[in-house]
């Protein structure tokens, strides 16, 4: 099943992208102390095959916090960071990487970003929507990418990917940010924004 | 993701990177060196249209198509499956990321098919909790598949029993 969004549903989506991983930065910010720049944010609706490759090299490792949002829009919180950056942030954090307690700090920084991010994009849209508790995996990009898309784009084969890029400054670090809603999240995102199927 | 490929060019390699809950199936031709692979994302299809491999009941029927256009005859044909992985664990919100065992459920759906058509499987790197990288190195027909945090080993190859082949969990 294909479905197509327009240029003006793409750009409230990029916007509900940037105010998302903007308000995601400056949580981030706070909780370290230190500044945390944000790149552009894209919002991208691409064939499966495509989302995956623009998310990153499917075979590299990664550390990762899983998100579940359910409520009224379902959608998945994903945040994606090099090993290096994960123990970077549990040293600023004073917890060991790689350990119970680095794990825990991860999930928290996972919470913290994604429950904030959330909260934006609820004031924004009206909807009511609930953060469940992270899950902190270490694999394969395209493993748990692809298992993320899977369960998100269900029939569909365009997975809509709303993503940036956040970086630690003085910490060397980056981490992606993204957004993944089901089809029918992104339909009640869009529908909140006047931007519905209807119209 | 969701793609298929098969290929008969004896320097060739087909890999399918990064499958976690999605299955990778490699059909090969034990005599020949015809192999092809799909990335199966979902079990069963219900939609008009899709990717050509997303889901495991139109994959199986697919690929085997695609072998045997280019010379793979079904008598030796043999599969072999990587990935099915549960990626995010076993807790509730994990299951609601990725639907309750997914990769289990994928796996079945990929069985199934595979008994319909009566190709034989004959080696696995299923299951788990990790990651995979399945590559087929289509002039060999030998398969290998790396875990997340692994190394590259041999899955199968023509000629050898999959018992004497590296145990993979």
């Amino acid at each position: 099943m294909n479905v197509q969004y327009d240029e003006q549903q793409l750009d409230a989506l990029r916007e509900l992208a940037s105010i998302g991983s903007g308000t995601a930065a400056t949580a981030l910010a706070q909780m370290l102390g230190r500044p945390v720049e944000l790149a552009v944010p894209r919002a991208l609706a691409l064939p499966l095959a495509d989302a995956l490759d623009a998310v990153g090299e499917p075979d590299a490792m990664v550390a990762s916090v899983v998100m579940p949002v359910g409520g009224d829009a379902e959608i998945v919180v994903l945040l994606l960071f090099s090993y290096r950056c994960a123990a970077s942030l549990c040293e600023q954090l004073g917890v060991e990487p790689r350990s119970e307690l680095g794990d825990s700090a991860l999930g928290e920084i996972g919470n913290i970003l994604g429950a904030s991010a959330v909260g934006a994009l609820a004031q924004m849209t009206g909807l009511a929507l609930e953060p469940e508790p992270p899950h902190v995996l270490y694999d394969m990009l395209g493993a748990i990418v692809a298992s993320v898309l899977s369960a998100t784009a269900g029939e569909l084969d365009v997975a809509l990917v709303l993503d940036a890029e956040l970086s630690v400054e003085e910490a060397a670090c980056g981490l992606s940010f993204l957004l993944l809603p089901t089809a029918g999240g992104v339909a009640e995102l869009l529908g909140r924004l006047g931007l519905g199927a209807e119209g | 993701m969701g793609e298929l490929a098969v290929s008969a060019a004896p320097d060739e390699e087909l890999v399918s990177m990064g499958l976690g809950s999605c299955v990778g199936v490699a059909l090969i031709d034990r005599e020949r060196a015809v192999a092809g692979l799909a990335h199966v994302m979902l079990p069963v299809a219900n939609a008009a249209y899709s990717a050509p491999a997303k889901f495991a009941d139109r994959a199986v029927p697919s690929l085997l198509a695609g072998v045997e256009r280019l010379g793979a005859r079904r008598p030796a044909i043999v599969a072999v499956l990587a990935g099915g992985a549960q990626m995010f664990g076993g807790d509730r919100a994990a299951a609601r990321v990725a639907g309750l065992d997914l990769g289990a459920r994928n796996e079945a759906a990929v069985r199934a098919a595979l008994a319909d058509a009566g190709i034989p499987v004959r080696a696995t790197a299923t299951g788990g909790g990790r990651g995979r990288t399945v590559r087929v190195l289509v002039g060999e027909a030998a398969i290998t598949v790396k875990e997340a945090g692994g190394v590259e080993l041999p899955l199968w190859r023509p000629g050898v029993a999959a018992d004497d082949l590296v145990e993979i969990s």
